[in-house]
């Protein structure tokens, strides 16, 4: 076995936590159970993995096994990287009839034909999500496996999930062999990142809680506000405010739990409104600025903002459009006509 | 000779008496009946007698006919809500419902396979009656569906021809989706390895042997869907290796 294949798979398994490394490995399939019996999980994970890499030895692994084991981990620890979403564009409206070999054997065909140094590995899931990993060299060297891309493709939709190696410079290929391989011509980077997929995902395949108004033969189940109080003596004073709130909340935000996104960026390009009087800037300069929230889940929190009486409800459209609009980059400049407000730029 | 004779003789009084008891029996029971019928007559008509002079008595007092009491106006309501409750549940039932909303319409589809009904999904299109145009403002469709198509070829005149198909296309992948569940559940060992499917379900392959019949020898099918509005392939494939 190569020892550059025998180092990648040491510091893979280095990187599970230990009470994981079993099922990782059984999920792999590459060591028989046999195999895995014979591994002692209980001492240091350095010798968990010199003993796993040993194993591997016996059953002479190479790069493509080592590269599947890596899918599994980045599968399991997907909310570690960073996620970018594109867009692909696609000019004929015949049906698809996506065949996933055919879809693999461009994919290769057309990276392999612009750069012979890669490695590419596919792992499919049960949910129909195409894993892909591609390790990226140069002409003249070996692929660096410690910086792997990773793109997650659901066949037959126009959205790409991407988390890019540092290497930049290789993506220009990589959205090249996308398109070709799934059979769009264009492909652009939309305004949303984050590092949890699955709310990604939620976004732009529309599958998170929108408020639909709908009859339903069931009653609404929406959340009860404070239940009343046993006591008789405490009353709610504001009590119809409260439920103003909380249906306008509901309105905007829907019953259900909200995409997981942990910042919102807002480019503000617009003049600076103060008293004339009071001259703060001397030349009529639009005032540039960032402004950035950020939270561990941003949607949820500005959705409890309002109950919580930090802010007036309705919230602004700004913050409340962005699983609609399914961008958390925005930049706002003056809009030049009837309305003060600023225009959003699409 | 004789005695038999007197035996005949003897039935024969013997049947007559009997037929000349039960024609009393009858007649008295008729008599009995008419009078009856003469005694309730007379009811009848005492009755009817009290009754016109009540009404008489009545109208001479307000000078209006009595009517049935009318049905509080909180009953009709109610009747009413009850109906249209109903109307509104065999509008779900048949698939696609929808509501006015602030903005314009909001069409639920509800699709179903097989007498189960399975997913839901959401329309909302903004009403722009000015500019006779109907727009999609917020959905729950799934990216795979042909959206943007449909609504190019049939928005904004034929709002009708639009619904069903998008519903017939989210009907048929949901039910291709349902078939393929059902399939893995209930032939779990005849299937080898997981199937190969694509999101629409309208390309699918597996490899299956059948236990006990085909020995050692294992069976790969395509099945392809060339229709996206039926749930039903139309060709298939099957090769053995």
């Amino acid at each position: 076995m190569d020892e550059t294949v025998a180092e990648y798979i040491r510091r893979t398994v280095l990187k599970i936590p230990r009470n994981e490394i079993k099922m990782m490995l059984q999920k792999w399939g590459f060591l028989s159970e046999a195999q895995l019996q014979t591994l002692n999980f209980h001492q240091i994970k350095d010798s968990i993995s010199q003993e796993v890499v040993q194993l591997c030895e016996e059953n002479s692994a190479d790069i493509k096994q080592a590269a599947v084991l890596d899918i599994i981990y980045n599968h399991i620890y997907q909310n570690k990287r960073m996620w970018s979403v594109y867009q692909m564009k696609k000019s004929g409206e015949e049906l698809e009839y996506f065949d996933i070999t055919d879809f693999k054997k461009k994919f290769k065909g057309r990276l392999r034909s612009a750069l012979k140094n890669v490695t590419i590995t596919f792992k499919e899931y049960e949910d129909n999500a195409i894993w892909i990993r591609v390790a990226w060299g140069t002409p003249y060297k070996k692929p660096n496996q410690y910086k792997p891309s990773y793109v997650v493709y659901h066949s037959q939709t126009p959205y790409v999930f991407i988390s890019s190696s540092v290497l930049k410079s290789n993506l220009p290929l990589l959205c090249q062999a996308l398109i070709v391989a799934s059979n769009y011509h264009d492909i652009r980077e939309m305004e949303l990142r984050s590092h949890s997929l699955n709310s990604l995902k939620d976004i732009v395949f529309k599958r998170y809680s929108q408020n639909f108004q709908t009859y339903s033969p069931k009653p609404l189940q929406g959340e009860t506000i404070e239940p009343e109080s046993a006591d008789i003596r405490i009353v709610q004073e504001n009590r119809s405010e409260k439920e103003r709130i909380h249906r306008l909340n509901q309105e905007v935000f829907g019953g259900g739990p909200q995409p997981k996104l942990e910042f919102a960026q807002y480019q503000l390009e617009t003049m600076f409104k103060s008293d004339p009087n009071m001259g703060v800037l001397d030349k009529k300069e639009p005032f540039r600025c960032l402004v950035k929230f950020s939270s561990p889940h941003l949607l949820e929190s500005l959705k409890s903002l309002a109950p919580a009486g930090m802010a007036d409800a309705p919230l602004s459209p700004l913050l409340t459009c962005i699983p609609h609009k399914a961008r958390n980059y925005f930049k706002i400049r003056e809009k030049k006509s009837l309305f003060p407000e600023s225009f959003v730029s699409p | 000779g004789v005695l038999a004779c007197l035996e005949m003789l003897e039935s024969r009084a013997h049947r007559e008496a009997v037929e000349q008891e039960e024609k009393e029996k009858r007649e008295e029971k008729s008599a009995f009946l008419k009078t009856k019928i003469r005694e309730l007559r007379l009811q009848r008509d005492q009755l009817r007698k009290k009754l016109e002079q009540l009404e008489k008595e009545q109208l001479g007092k307000e000078g209006i006919p009595l009517d049935p009491p009318l049905p509080s106006p909180r009953e009709v309501l109610e009747w009413k809500i009850g109906n249209l409750r109903d109307l509104l549940q065999v509008f779900q039932l048949t698939g696609i419902s929808g509501k006015l909303s602030k903005h314009g319409v909001c069409f639920s589809l509800h699709t179903a396979f097989e007498g189960s009904f399975l997913d839901s999904f959401h329309l909302e299109l903004l009403l722009r009656p000015e500019f006779q145009e109907f727009r999609i403002q917020r959905h729950s469709i799934p990216p795979f569906i042909p959206l943007e198509q449909l609504s190019r070829k049939f928005l904004p005149s034929d709002l009708r021809g639009f619904l069903d198909s998008l519903f017939q296309h989210l009907n048929a992948f949901v039910g291709r989706r349902h078939q393929l569940e059902q399939f893995q559940e209930q032939f779990s060992e005849y299937i080898q390895g997981n199937p190969q499917r694509n999101s629409l379900c309208n390309l699918l392959s597996f490899r299956y042997q059948i236990p006990g019949k085909s020995g050692n020898s294992v069976f790969r099918a395509q099945l392809l869907y060339e229709d996206p509005c039926r749930s039903l392939p139309t060709e298939v494939s099957i090769s053995c290796s």
